[in-house]
């Protein structure tokens, strides 16, 4: 029964796909989202296309279903190929991806009826984070099994972030949704948002980043056919990161009555995120010097490429806005929104499609079905990507502008209007990359040409 | 240093903790949570229940609950302050305005404005880009409004009750007819405003601008005609006042602009109608006073007597309205 699920790469093969349909579903609920803040009454009085209940969906959608869910399915195959075995067990992995996807699922469903947690990131109900902290358990172990029964000695870098990334978000995820209070999910007082936004930050910093670093980490210098640059750099971004992305939360607080030291830490560890940043870029590009051409010919490559550039501009903006005098003009408005866009779509969203596309013939057996469809689908993001950071940053100044020259929330409204306008036209941009995704993912397991899988040659330090 | 799957784990969990423990738990230990000045419980079951459906609803996806020292906006008279939040759960802060600030917002406009504003926010503020929530009915709208009519505390007690103290005098006013309720809504505004000229110009241009605030911020209330006669009158008690009755009655038979000035800066508490003095700075009520003035009486008393040294960007521009008689206006 169900001999599909014994299959080498099955439970990978899952998980990217779950990813490219979960870009489809949660782009689209971006674009709902963005309908609202042009005209408010498109959907008037259809409850489940109202803003607060879009929003979430979309963001959780795209957080846990696309970028996680892809980025998980490379790594189950990234880690057995770097350890020259297999995944410890199919069967536990489809297991982890149908318990992940109850919980993805939850979101599109539920909140639009208003079944939801409320805060921020942090909304899927009770029942839902506990069947997806099941789903990483189940990773832990057959990740933890792969290991053990590995036939290469050493452990590459994406092991480690791969390990890293299961580790802690397993303590994150728990942590930040209040586990213990089942019924709100949340802590009482202001002492919440400490939790809310520990938890926030880190699900890009434990979550998102990781799994992209690890992801690009692996996909570099196979395309670049090079070793990686440098091992040390490897060990300093990995445990800078660690140590620094885990006290910055409170950067989301700074305006809030939270204790001044905890507001003192997260800013001084917010600018040394330089350190892991430049750490890790430094690897990867000093790596593919002088080879960026065969990174720029595969449209996977290319994708990851530039990935790490839009990490690079993540990394410059975030800590800059974590400055409290610059957050007076910056906090509250869409600036943030173009901030969160760069850091997870432009980010580690890009670096998952990459990663993606890069691993699936090796995953499914077959080529992809039209690298044409890639290279269209890396430039409709582009444009999409780049558009909505240009246009929120720009909408964002002119709200803390006017608002800290006096005027009210109100009276700025008109002032973005025109801002509003184009980012959902933007927006059409990154949902047509999604579903030509989707397409192309779809026709390269029905009509894709047979695919020889390579053997990873060296496992580097 | 080789990574070894012990140091990886070992070392990883290590480092996590360590870092977990100064950025959640101690903040956990050493927060020391008290009750502020104003705080109060959430004990009464329909402000729990509205809490509820705020968070249900993704309310603050749009509006934070804390106010910082650089705000100008609503509840800016009182910065956030820990103890505000004290046992609630959740207390959210929210990360994003593009509606106001929350916190202080208890009190700020009587029920019957926030049950409009509920059902469509457009109907008393014309470009906001909030959802309307007609869908919840009336029983969860009843509920958001006692929570949002709670939020601020024992200050927003104050501004409710004050919202309370003017709500039947107004209304009573109202029911008295046309003439009788503008005679109370002119004796509510200081003896110095009401024999007040405005002292701008009506220009076409002072009018243009006059009439783009009209449309931004009062024509879903007072309606393109300024009769009054809009959706929003379905709602409010007193509804919304028809401004072509004033022609009839100017203070000594010629001033209106000081009145109008007033009650746009300072709203009239009780009735649905706002304070605009955050909205808009001096320029802009006066030009608001010249457009109602000319577009819905036919008459202005700008630049008439008394009046100081003119402004120096002033044209040369002769206020040719004539006041109307009494029979004239009846």
């Amino acid at each position: 029964m169900l001999a599909f699920t014994k299959k080498t790469n099955s439970a990978a093969l899952a998980f990217l796909g779950g990813g490219a349909f979960w870009f489809a579903i949660g782009a689209t609920y971006g674009l709902f989202s963005a309908i609202d803040l042009v005209a408010p009454d498109f959907f008037q009085n259809i409850a489940v296309f109202v803003f607060g209940r879009v929003r979430p969906t979309h963001v959780n959608t795209v957080i846990y279903g696309f970028i996680t869910s892809m980025l998980i399915g490379c790594a189950m195959y990234m880690v057995p190929a770097l350890l020259k075995t297999r995944l410890w067990s199919e069967r536990l992995g489809w297991v982890s991806f149908v318990l992940w996807n109850a919980s993805v699922l939850s979101g599109p469903i539920g909140f639009p009826m208003g079944y939801t947690q409320g805060r921020e990131y942090a909304e899927y109900l009770w029942a839902f984070d506990v069947t997806l902290m099941l789903a990483l358990l189940a990773l832990i172990v057959n990740i933890v099994m792969t290991i053990a029964h590995r036939r290469e000695n050493s452990l590459y870098v994406s092991v480690w972030y791969f390990v890293g990334t299961a580790i802690w978000i397993s303590a994150v995820y728990p942590l930040g949704n209040v586990m213990w209070h089942p019924s709100t999910g949340a802590m009482p007082g202001l002492l919440d948002s400490i939790y809310l936004w520990f938890y926030g930050h880190n699900l890009v910093g434990l979550l998102l980043t990781p799994l992209a670093v690890g992801a690009a980490y692996f996909v570099v210098p196979r395309i670049t056919k090079t070793p990686l640059f440098s091992h040390t750099l490897s060990l300093v971004g990995f445990w800078a990161l660690v140590v620094l992305y885990t006290h910055i939360g409170g950067h989301h607080l700074l305006q809030a009555p939270i204790p001044n030291w905890l507001k003192t830490i997260s800013v001084v560890d917010s600018l040394m995120m330089f350190i892991p940043v430049g750490a890790v870029l430094a690897n990867i590009w000093l790596t593919a010097r002088g080879k960026t051409s065969l990174l720029w010919k595969d449209p996977a490559g290319r994708l990851v490429l530039f990935g790490t550039l839009f990490y690079l501009v993540t990394c410059i903006q975030g800590p800059v806005q974590s400055l409290p005098s610059v957050q007076r003009l910056t906090h509250f408005n869409n600036w943030v929104i173009g901030h969160a866009h760069i850091a997870v779509l432009g980010f580690s969203g890009f670096v998952a499609l990459g990663a993606m596309w890069h691993v699936l013939p090796d995953v499914c057996g077959k080529k992809i079905w039209s690298q044409r469809l890639v290279s269209l689908q890396f430039g409709l993001v582009m444009i999409g990507i780049v558009g909505f950071f240009v246009v929120l940053t720009v909408a964002g100044l002119i709200q803390g502008g006017s608002w800290y020259n006096g005027e009210t929330v109100y009276r700025s409204l008109p002032l973005i209007t025109p801002y509003m306008v184009m980012r959902a036209l933007l927006g059409l941009f990154i949902i047509a990359s999604a579903w030509v995704g989707l397409v192309n993912f779809i026709m390269t397991l029905r009509h894709g040409q047979p695919h020889i899988s390579t053997p990873i040659e060296e496992a580097p330090s | 240093m080789k990574m070894t799957p012990a140091l990886l784990v070992i070392g990883g969990l290590m480092v996590f903790w360590a870092s977990v423990t100064v950025a959640v738990f101690l903040p956990h230990a050493t927060l020391n949570d008290q009750p502020s000045d104003i705080w109060k419980p959430m004990s009464e079951p329909d402000v729990a229940a509205g809490h509820k459906l705020y968070v249900r609803n993704g309310c603050s996806y749009c509006h934070s609950q804390y106010v910082r020292v650089l705000d100008w906006d609503v509840g800016s008279e009182r910065i956030a302050e820990k103890g505000d939040y004290y046992g609630y759960e959740p207390a959210i802060l929210g990360t994003e305005r593009t509606g106001p600030d929350l916190s202080q917002e208890g009190g700020e406009h009587p029920d019957d404005w926030q049950l409009a504003h509920f059902v469509n926010p457009r109907i008393t503020r014309p470009v906001s880009l909030m959802p309307a929530w007609e869908f919840l009915g009336p029983t969860e709208i009843r509920q958001l409004n006692a929570y949002v009519q709670f939020l601020g505390g024992k200050d927003a007690d104050v501004r409710v009750a004050r919202q309370q103290r003017w709500k039947p005098p107004a209304i009573a006013a109202w029911l008295a007819g046309p003439a009788k309720n503008v005679e109370w809504l002119h004796a509510q505004v200081p003896k110095v405003w009401q024999a007040m000229p405005n002292p701008y110009p009506a220009t076409e241009p002072d009018l243009l601008r006059g009439q783009k605030i009209y449309q931004q911020e009062c024509i879903n209330c007072h309606g393109p005609v300024g009769d009054g006669q809009t959706v929003a009158a379905n709602y409010m008690q007193p509804p919304p006042l028809n401004f072509t009755i004033l022609r009839g009655h100017l203070v000594e038979g010629k001033y209106i602009g000081g009145i109008f000035y007033y009650q746009i800066m300072n709203g009239i508490t009780g009735t649905a109608m706002p304070y605009f003095k955050r909205d808009l700075e001096s320029e802009k009520i006066w030009d608001v006073s010249n457009y109602l003035a000319v577009r819905f009486l036919g008459y202005t008393d700008a630049t008439i007597e008394p009046r100081g040294i003119p402004a120096s960007y002033e044209p040369e521009w002769k206020n040719t309205f004539v006041a109307p008689t009494t029979q004239e206006a009846k």
